[in-house]
């Protein structure tokens, strides 16, 4: 179920936070507890809870003592912020180097990005 | 923890379903010789060297099955060895009950043919019919037998194909039992008059008979006491 | 219950099987013990549960010497793949003995684990598969609630869904039952989403003591240009390296920072994570003795977790 090579919290945390810019998971919603995600994925307790943590300690969740962990109301606006800002390091760097090294002239690229503005 | 009074009540079954079968048999035998030849011994005080392996391996058992059994489930070799003590305490006296039953079912079987109950052999006791005397007999033996079991598969336990090296020792138990009733040495292949105790009484037999199965049990400690369970099993 | 490990010596004769052992496991933790074929994993397991005395050191468990202590043994179940818990005539035979000598036996929880794993009262132990009599062990040893529960290779002979069902069973009751628990297994890829740390031992000696999340963490693949890669892993601790034709690509084990991360993609070399079979191959390789590639604090060294767990 998971690609067994990199820490498996950053990989619950990651796909916790696609839900969260998606929308499945919305605002004030509660998440599944650690240990359904244990039982779900078949890992460690505390390997989940440690994703949990990082979500909280970046203000994507937050903690209701007793009852569990609900997504903050700001969280979907301060995700797609953060995307925004590591859009164009993370997504345009890498398609220009790739651009390049495959000998697609870049005005081409820019030609498409222009089509594809005029269809949406 | 409380002590297996279960299991030892099924092995008492067993061992009681093992004596039916086996006094049906010699019953069998003993009318066979009475119908083909004639009958002038007790054909029971024949049989009664069998159940002495009986006893021996009910020995070997304990350690071979019920030891790493115990320890396993978290119990000490302290704790065991005392069960097992008991366990010989209360099953040797059983299996010469039904030694004791065989005798007088026999003597009933042999009153009502009119055969003669001969014994061949020198006993503590003159007559079959001698209760006490021949379950005090027959409880020595026991006795020395499944210590002498207890020790040996202890000893094969322990350190494998060295354990050939505990049986000497083994038939030493086996000898001091049968020294104390003072009859003679019946193992296969040899039989001589052991004659140390010249004229046994009951209290000799007794003492002898504590003396060797405590000994035997002694012995046996000495070596479970820190055994290691092994780490792979045959 | 946790457990305290000092200067642990096993000989068999003139063999050292586990060999100056250090370490310390905290309550209600999952650990991973891995190690090669005699490495000294069983004894050292068989040590903690009183089935065998040490020939040096001490091993506390709950605060108190374990062999021949039955206030202690009591507490502790340990399941080896021989099956001294389960070699008896009948399953049932085999569930009577531990619901009699087991303090703390859940027979309807043992029930319902039979249940999952296909298995029947009325079986003979001798008569089932190598699977079957896995399956019976893991439930002697879950159903026995001890609270430091060991499974040694628990698995082997279990098909794949056995398996799954024994690794939901584990995690469930490990939840709702919180306990110190010690894997030893081969089937490392399939097991390390399981631990919570690692143990891997090699020729008797602990070689790697971590959080099994840190421990993936350190572990990375550089891989390159082959003298670019050697260039960026000198004073680095490389586990191993290999080469295809111009292209080289090494294991190192170590924390890489931010700054060295950058240094190695402006360098044109690609980063990539290691499964856990890979790092324990490489740490417990012959050839590149691991006792030594490994910072020796990082193995003795008790975690942190754990030395709250020892003042209390």
């Amino acid at each position: 179920m998971f690609d067994d090579r990199s820490p498996i919290y950053r990989q619950i945390a990651d796909r916790i936070k696609a839900d969260v810019l998606s929308g499945v998971l919305k605002g004030d919603e509660q998440v599944m507890s650690t240990n359904q995600y244990a039982a779900f994925y078949r890992i460690n307790p505390a390997t989940a809870a440690k994703a949990f943590q990082q979500l909280v300690d970046e203000g994507v969740l937050y903690k209701k003592r007793g009852i569990g962990m609900f997504v903050s109301p700001a969280a979907p606006d301060a995700l797609r912020a953060e995307r925004r800002e590591r859009f164009f390091a993370d997504v345009v760097d890498p398609m220009v180097a790739e651009a390049k090294a495959v000998g697609i002239p870049l005005g081409d690229v820019v030609k498409r990005i222009g089509e594809l503005e005029g269809r949406g | 923890m409380r002590f297996p009074s279960r299991l030892l009540a099924s092995q008492l079954f067993f061992a009681g379903l093992v004596w039916a079968a086996f006094y049906a048999v010699v019953t069998l035998i003993t009318v066979g010789i009475a119908v083909f030849g004639t009958l002038t011994n007790s054909v029971w005080e024949s049989a009664t060297q069998v159940p002495r392996w009986f006893a021996l391996f009910a020995g070997v058992a304990m350690i071979r099955e019920f030891l790493p059994l115990y320890i396993a489930h978290g119990q000490t070799r302290r704790q065991f060895g005392a069960q097992a003590a008991v366990t010989v305490a209360l099953y040797a006296p059983a299996l010469s009950a039904l030694l004791v039953l065989g005798y007088l079912l026999e003597t009933l079987l042999y009153n009502v043919a009119g055969w003669p109950q001969e014994l061949a052999r020198p006993h503590l006791f003159a007559s079959p019919t001698d209760v006490p005397l021949v379950f005090l007999e027959y409880l020595v033996e026991f006795l020395a037998w499944i210590v002498a079991g207890t020790f040996m598969a202890a000893a094969f336990y322990r350190w494998q194909g060295g354990g050939l090296l505990s049986i000497p020792l083994g038939i030493g138990l086996v000898v001091l039992g049968e020294a104390a009733i003072g009859t003679e040495l019946r193992l296969p292949f040899i039989r001589f008059p052991l004659g140390v105790v010249s004229t046994p009484t009951v209290l000799t037999v007794l003492a002898g008979g504590v003396g060797c199965s405590l000994l035997g049990l002694a012995m046996t400690w000495s070596i479970i006491r820190d055994v290691p369970l092994r780490n792979r099993l045959a | 219950m946790n457990v305290e490990v000092r200067d642990l010596r096993v000989d068999y004769g003139e063999v050292r099987a586990v060999d100056g052992m250090t370490f310390s496991l905290g309550e209600g933790k999952i650990y991973g013990l891995l190690g090669r074929n005699g490495s000294g994993k069983t004894t050292l397991m068989s040590v903690l549960a009183g089935f065998r005395r040490q020939s040096g050191g001490t091993v506390r468990v709950g605060g108190r010497p374990v062999f021949e202590n039955g206030k202690v043994t009591g507490e502790i179940c340990l399941i080896r793949d021989a099956g001294e818990t389960i070699d008896i005539d009948k399953v049932d035979d085999a569930l009577y003995f531990a619901e009699w000598l087991r303090p703390r036996w859940d027979a309807a929880y043992a029930n319902e684990l039979l249940e999952r794993f296909g298995l029947r009262r009325k079986m003979s132990v001798k008569a089932m598969s190598k699977g079957q009599r896995s399956a019976l062990g893991v439930v002697v040893g879950l159903a026995s609630r001890s609270p430091l529960t060991m499974f040694d290779e628990s698995y082997l002979g279990m098909d794949a869904p056995s398996r799954y069902a024994f690794y939901d069973a584990l995690l469930a009751d490990f939840m709702a039952h919180p306990r110190t628990i010690i894997l030893s297994t081969h089937l490392i890829e399939e097991y390390s989403p399981l631990f919570e740390e690692v143990m891997i031992i090699d020729r008797g000696r602990l070689v790697v003591r971590e959080e099994s999340q840190t421990l993936l963490a350190r572990g990375t693949a550089v891989t390159g240009p082959a003298d670019r890669v050697a260039e960026f892993t000198a004073g680095l601790t490389v586990l191993n390296t290999r080469r295809l034709g111009p292209t080289a690509s090494a294991t190192v084990y170590g924390d890489l920072d931010e700054a060295r991360r950058r240094k190695a993609r402006e360098a044109g070399l690609e980063l990539g994570p290691i499964a856990m079979q890979d790092l324990f191959v490489h740490l417990t390789e012959p050839s590149g003795d691991a006792a030594r590639a490994v910072p020796a604090g990082d193995a003795a060294a008790p975690h942190g977790a754990d030395q709250s767990g020892d003042a209390r």
